[in-house]
């Protein structure tokens, strides 16, 4: 074996990276390599469920996380794929293209000088002596026959015969197959492509919205938002969509599944920047709402308890509807409630809501149902900073207690604060009092923005012609010969030879056979 | 994340270099620069000349006291708009500075007025009595009306985002976040006082 030298290896990784088979196995473990992405929580489509991953599986989450297993389609394991994939195929695409468009303006092969070898080969004796103009009309009709096939036809000089005077016909035809294969790869690069490049011009943010209140498509109003590489700001279309109403219908029949949700509908105003009306719309699980240029799907829902508290003289001083985050299939909820202005001194509420308050054995309250029958909601109070004033953000669904101190619940000696709807407690040390107002769902919707959506569709539409053409045009070589047999008669000779898989090759010979002589047959 | 974004600025550094390339074959490179030669941004400001604003930004709503208001109640005025909400701790820390920026220049033709993005009534008084605010705001949580008018080009992209209107309502400038200091705002508003009516 020679030895390779610097340039012999660069050039034999070259020639082994951009063949067919590399692609293929390239794509296959592209496709392998995105199954984790549908198994794990993703940073950019799933935010809450990777805290929640690293919160039930510490040690797992970190081993995953070190493999970029929570940013799949980012990390540098599928990047590398992708883009070896990516030169693979436009180091396949380019030499294949430019041998093909010499194939294109090429004649047919000259015609073999034993047809017999060739892999379908048929020779017919027919009772008609050989003669010049006999020779030539047959030629000619060869050539008629199979350009009206369509093949591309030239006639070569018989090497046997010095005058030159008779001649075999060559034909080919098929080229499309190979046309329709780069289109398939040129669609493959182009779909590529579009999703490394026009990705970068996408978004993803979620953002809870409670029934009454209202989202403005603006960087400012998401709760987390992924934006591409090349996002801006200004690219957000301006609409904003209301929450009307988020209902919920739940199982009554089936004792086994009583109690799960069949469906959930959010009801939806949407309105753009300069019209004073909106239009009301529905947006359900897996029907997601298609509103400028951006699809708006349903992610989670919850309830948000109206909280009004007020200050010992009875002024209100806060009021809101808290989306208190599910915790279970019941809907035990966990919410944080933090009024930072009009009483005495700060005041942080952690609470817990059971739509269906029911308590165990050992005096735990649980939620024993979905839907809201007895609804109930407790909260331990702090006292103190909330830490919001020092001007670094805080999240609204956490509550930072190090500078607080706690003032009912456990430890304290004071109970937890318990509220029913519309029922109204006091707060310790004579702060002032809480309400619990009533009780609105709220709906968490992700928009999402890609620009690539439609370029792949054409892409996958072209994907397809291109491998319809590739694999059902057949790619075949004919040849027709005109011999004399030893005493003076003609033989007419047929040959065919295929270029890739082609099961009609034979009857396709035959077929030329029986229509080329069909006039010595039919005298017969 | 760190390799892939290595990767990632490598590819774009290499199609940068591709766009210089097309770019030196026209001759015309000074192209970047001809896109938008008003909008000069440094930091978190973003300044709009006179010639180049769009329409008048136009919004009405209910503000913390009950009232209904709308922009044409303070036509002819420099506006200023700020989007905050109680709970925002940086909207907290510039509250006592537009505040004191508002009471010098109320009485030179320049009006504040807050816009909250999340809060009821009673959540946002509390907060305007804790800083003593003077100027009132608009409750845009439900309702949506004037984050929607501001949206597009120039929005409000944090929260805190503080817009300065010239007389005829359109967009002159714009901070996004916290005011850093009282001297940008003021330097702001002087710069659109000045524009001869």
């Amino acid at each position: 074996m020679p030895a390779l030298g610097l340039v012999g290896w660069a050039r034999w990784i070259w020639r082994q990276l951009t063949s067919m088979k590399t692609a293929l196995w390239l794509l296959v473990l592209l496709a392998i390599a995105a199954v984790p992405g549908s198994l794990v929580p993703q940073r950019t489509a799933d935010p809450n469920g990777v805290l929640q991953y690293f919160k039930n599986n510490p040690d797992g989450a970190r081993v995953l996380d070190s493999l970029q297993a929570f940013d799949v389609y980012t990390s540098v394991w599928f990047s590398a794929i992708y883009l070896l994939l990516f030169i693979s195929l436009v180091g396949c695409v380019i030499p294949r293209t430019r041998h093909h468009w010499i194939a294109l303006r090429a004649a047919p092969p000259l015609t073999p000088r034993r047809l017999s070898r060739m892999p379908v080969h048929e020779a017919h004796e027919v009772d008609v002596q050989d003669s010049g103009p006999v020779r030539a009309e047959l030629v000619e009709e060869g050539m008629r026959l199979l350009r009206r096939s369509r093949y591309r036809v030239v006639t070569y000089p018989e090497p046997g015969d010095p005058t030159g005077a008779s001649q075999s016909v060559s034909a080919e035809r098929g080229y499309l197959r190979e046309t329709g294969n780069l289109l398939f790869h040129v669609a493959l690069v182009g779909i590529l492509a579009t999703i490394a490049i026009g990705g970068g011009y996408g978004y993803i943010g979620q953002r809870v919205v409670v029934e009454g209140q209202t989202f403005v498509n603006t960087r400012a109003a998401y709760d987390s938002f992924t934006p591409g590489r090349f996002f801006d700001n200004s690219m957000l279309d301006p609409y904003s969509l209301t929450l009307e109403k988020f209902s919920v219908q739940y199982e009554v029949q089936n004792p086994k599944a009583l109690g799960m949700a069949t469906d959930y509908t959010a009801r939806v105003s949407v309105r753009d920047q300069g019209s004073s009306q909106g239009h009301t719309s529905s947006i359900k699980v897996n029907e997601p709402l298609s509103v400028g240029g951006t699809e708006v799907y349903l992610l989670g829902n919850g309830y948000a308890p109206e909280i009004t508290v007020k200050d010992p003289t009875g002024k209100v001083v806060f009021s809101d509807t808290i989306p208190f985050l599910p915790q279970d299939a019941n809907l035990t909820s966990l919410g944080v409630v933090k009024v930072p202005d009009g009483l005495k001194s700060q005041v942080g509420m952690i609470g817990f809501f059971y739509p269906t308050q029911a308590v165990a054995a050992n005096g735990a309250f649980y939620s024993a149902y979905p839907d809201l029958v007895t609804p109930l909601v407790t909260f331990n109070v702090y006292t103190g900073d909330l830490g919001l004033d020092s001007g670094a953000p805080k999240s609204v669904y956490t509550l930072d207690t190090s500078s607080m101190t706690q003032v009912t619940g456990r430890g304290t000696g004071i109970d937890s604060l318990q509220l029913t709807p519309g029922q109204t407690v006091q707060l310790p040390n004579g702060l002032g009092s809480v309400e619990l107002t009533g009780i609105k769902r709220f709906a968490s919707f992700q928009v999402a923005h890609d620009p690539t959506q439609g370029f792949v569709f054409g892409f996958a539409i072209v994907i397809l012609v291109g491998l319809a053409l590739a694999l059902f045009v057949p790619r075949r070589r004919l040849w027709v010969r005109i011999n004399t047999s030893k005493t003076g008669r003609l033989v007419l000779e047929y040959a065919g030879l295929a270029r890739g898989d082609d099961p009609g090759l034979a009857a396709a010979v035959t077929d030329l056979a029986q229509r080329h002589r069909s006039r010595f047959t039919n005298r017969d | 994340m760190n390799a892939h974004a290595r990767l990632w600025s490598a590819l774009a550094v290499f199609s940068t270099g591709l766009i210089v390339l097309s770019g030196c074959v026209g001759g015309s490179g000074d192209d970047l620069t001809k896109v938008r030669p008003s909008y000069s941004t440094v930091g978190p400001v973003t300044e709009i000349a006179r010639a180049d604003r769009a329409n008048p930004v136009q919004f009405s709503g209910t503000l913390d006291n009950g009232e209904t208001a709308s922009s044409t109640d303070w036509a002819g005025k420099v506006l200023v708009v700020n989007f905050w909400y109680a709970g925002c701790a940086p909207c907290r820390a510039e509250a006592p500075d537009l505040e004191a920026v508002y009471s010098e220049f109320k009485d030179q033709g320049v009006m504040f007025v807050g816009v909250n993005v999340r809060d009821q009534a009673g959540t946002a008084q509390s907060f305007a009595a804790t800083f003593g605010i003077t100027y009132p705001s608009f409750l845009d949580a439900n309702v949506g009306s004037i984050q929607l008018a501001f949206a597009g080009t120039v929005a409000p992209n944090v929260v805190p985002t503080t817009v300065v209107l010239d007389r005829e309502g359109r967009v002159a400038s714009r901070i996004v976040g916290q005011l850093e200091s009282r001297s940008i705002l003021q330097t702001l508003l002087r710069d659109t006082l000045a524009e001869s009516p």
